[in-house]
């Protein structure tokens, strides 16, 4: 047998990453992550505020994968979102004194550009602003093709210790991979 | 009209209605995959209720101890029938009720309350 998983396992290591997840995701599963996760910073003595962040945080994008990631069996549209399975990455760690919870999931080409203007428009908003941000949103309500309230984004930026980070890479002509990372 | 009551799980409040005593409790957690799917028959029941009550004044304990982004507006959309309903001169006073040690628990409190005025919204501090 190769290295190659052991090569992944000192990756994580050296990255702080001590939660990680790839896969098809549910709902069961992201809770039974955020328990585990809250248990392993209650060990470690984290703080009840900080825990109750990267908790809130790890939900927003987990429920992001659940209702948007473009990876998803059957891949067909109508197939009934019950039997519905969508793929991410989930990776939750700590590294010079932040915990940060990153996540990534394929996206359509043609919503890059709508994402990369919001979330720079949220980089670029101090803790007012976000509050104001986050008040019309949630008076506005969400726009069409929306399974929540158009609140996530907000809400972990209002979370965030430092400004969001986020990366889109293109996968082919119909997808790209997007990935966001919230340090608490 | 049967009390409200439902049973909380790992991601979903309990929430207890009682339309004799006239007080409607939320308590827990509220993130469920389909936040619109679930509180569908919580709105319907308050509808309801909120037709056939009459002088009674109504007290709404709320102590959510972690809400996601699509439950904020599910909440917003409560508070809203009930300032409704106040404006309309019925007597109802909120309490969302807080635990120190939860410091978002108690901002989000704040910012509800900013925005209403017709119902009484009092911030509670959880005592042991």
């Amino acid at each position: 047998m190769s290295d190659k998983l052991y090569k992944i396992y000192q990756d994580f290591m050296q990255q702080g990453i001590f939660m990680c997840f790839n896969g098809p995701l549910s709902q069961n599963l992201m809770v039974e992550i955020g328990e585990t996760v809250k248990q392993k910073m209650e060990l470690a003595e984290a703080g009840t505020s900080r825990i109750s962040k990267v908790f809130a945080i790890m939900v927003e994008q987990a429920q992001n994968i659940l209702h948007y990631s473009e990876e998803k069996i059957p891949d067909r549209d109508g197939a009934g979102a019950e039997y519905e399975l969508r793929f991410g990455i989930i990776s939750i760690g700590y590294a010079d004194d932040h915990y940060f919870v990153t996540c990534g999931n394929r996206i359509l080409n043609s919503r890059v550009d709508t994402f990369r203007e919001k979330l720079t428009q949220l980089q670029q908003m101090d803790k007012t602003e976000l509050k104001k941000a986050y008040k019309e949103q949630l008076k506005k309500g969400p726009e069409e093709g929306s399974k929540g309230a158009g609140l996530g984004f907000i809400e972990m930026a209002r979370k965030s210790s430092k400004p969001i980070e986020f990366n889109f890479q293109t996968i082919d002509e119909e997808f790209s991979f997007f990935s966001i990372k919230i340090l608490i | 009209m049967d009390c409200l009551e439902i049973a909380a799980t790992k991601y979903t409040p309990a929430i207890a209605f009682d339309n004799k005593q006239h007080v409607l409790e939320i308590l827990g957690k509220s993130y469920p995959e389909n936040t619109v799917a679930f509180y569908e028959p919580v709105f319907t029941w308050l509808e309801e209720y909120l037709e056939q009550v009459e002088d009674n004044a109504i007290t709404v304990n709320l102590e959510i101890i972690y809400f996601n982004s699509s439950s904020a507006k599910v909440l917003m959309d409560l508070f809203d029938t009930f300032e409704e309903a106040a404006e309309e001169g019925k007597h109802i006073t909120i309490n969302w009720i807080y635990d120190e040690e939860n410091e978002s628990a108690l901002e989000y409190g704040e910012e509800f309350q900013e925005d209403y005025e017709a119902v009484i919204f009092n911030l509670v501090k959880k005592t042991e």
